[in-house]
């Protein structure tokens, strides 16, 4: 079941893993530097999205069943 | 110009859907064409998909996000320099998922306003449950590596598939017993932390 917040969450971890990890490749890396400026414009919007859901009390806890979204 | 996406054995499935791959030896890696306008988190989605699909039938290395070379000829020798690298790797994940925790402390704001010292006392506490969970939550892993960022504490896990449950629930008796803190647990991911270099902690 997805509630409230898992979304942003598992979004933030995508955005976080796919940028910050994996293997790093020696060559051309096609992100612009005005493209990194949107993807972390982004990131943090989606950062800000959790806070808010916190503030709500809308985040789950996440003990009971991992929270990404069933695929 | 084409986009890598991971690096797996040659000798698995081939893909299908919207992914090619080019083989050198026991190695081979996934590719799309390159996408040369502005990146969004729809397409980072995208990337996130497709790289559980590939997941799901065989181990991989996903490769940092943006990653291109010029064509698979270029893919190719990328494979054959960094052979031993990349099957060292592969050999680490094999089996295994990355699983990640954020530990969030519940309710700071209100005790910052109470009281300074009470909130640093909490904080303090807060702080050591959490390392006690890692500690625990990391005798049932192969790896683990501690991440840096905003939350309390940050980990990611490399876990045996099977002992993914497993895990899971102690993150939910951790939960039960410490409601002080806001226990964030995502996965299963790629191994995206535990792609690279073998993690030293």
């Amino acid at each position: 079941m997805t509630r409230p917040g898992d979304r942003d969450i598992a979004l933030v971890e995508v955005v976080d893993r796919l940028l910050g990890g994996g293997v790093v490749i020696a060559g051309d890396i096609t992100l612009s530097v005005a493209d990194v400026d949107l993807v972390y414009v982004g990131l943090r919007a989606l950062i800000s999205s959790v806070a808010s859901a916190e503030e709500h009390h809308a985040l789950p806890r996440m003990g009971d069943a991992l929270a990404k979204e069933p695929r | 110009v084409i986009s890598l996406v991971a690096i797996a054995d040659a000798s698995g499935p081939a893909p299908d859907g919207p992914v090619s791959s080019v083989v050198a030896g026991d190695l081979c890696a996934f590719w799309v064409p390159a996408d040369e306008e502005p990146v969004t988190v729809a397409k980072l989605e995208d990337r996130e998909d497709l790289l559980e699909t590939l997941m799901e039938e065989r181990d991989l290395l996903p490769v940092q996000f943006g990653a291109s070379v010029q064509d698979e000829q270029s893919a190719e020798r990328i494979l054959v320099d960094r052979h031993d690298e990349f099957t060292a790797a592969l050999d680490r994940v094999r089996g295994a998922v990355e699983l990640a925790l954020r530990v969030r402390a519940v309710g700071e704001t209100q005790a910052v306003q109470a009281n300074g010292r009470d909130y640093l006392a909490a904080r303090q506490r807060s702080s050591d449950a959490a390392q006690r969970l890692h500690e625990r939550l990391e005798t049932m892993a192969r790896t683990a590596v501690i991440r840096s960022g905003a939350d309390l504490f940050r980990a990611s896990y490399l876990v045996d598939k099977d002992a993914v449950p497993a895990f899971a629930a102690e993150v939910a008796r951790a939960q039960d017993t410490c409601p002080e803190l806001l226990l964030l647990c995502t996965g299963p991911w790629p191994p995206f932390s535990f792609a690279g270099e073998a993690p030293t902690s």
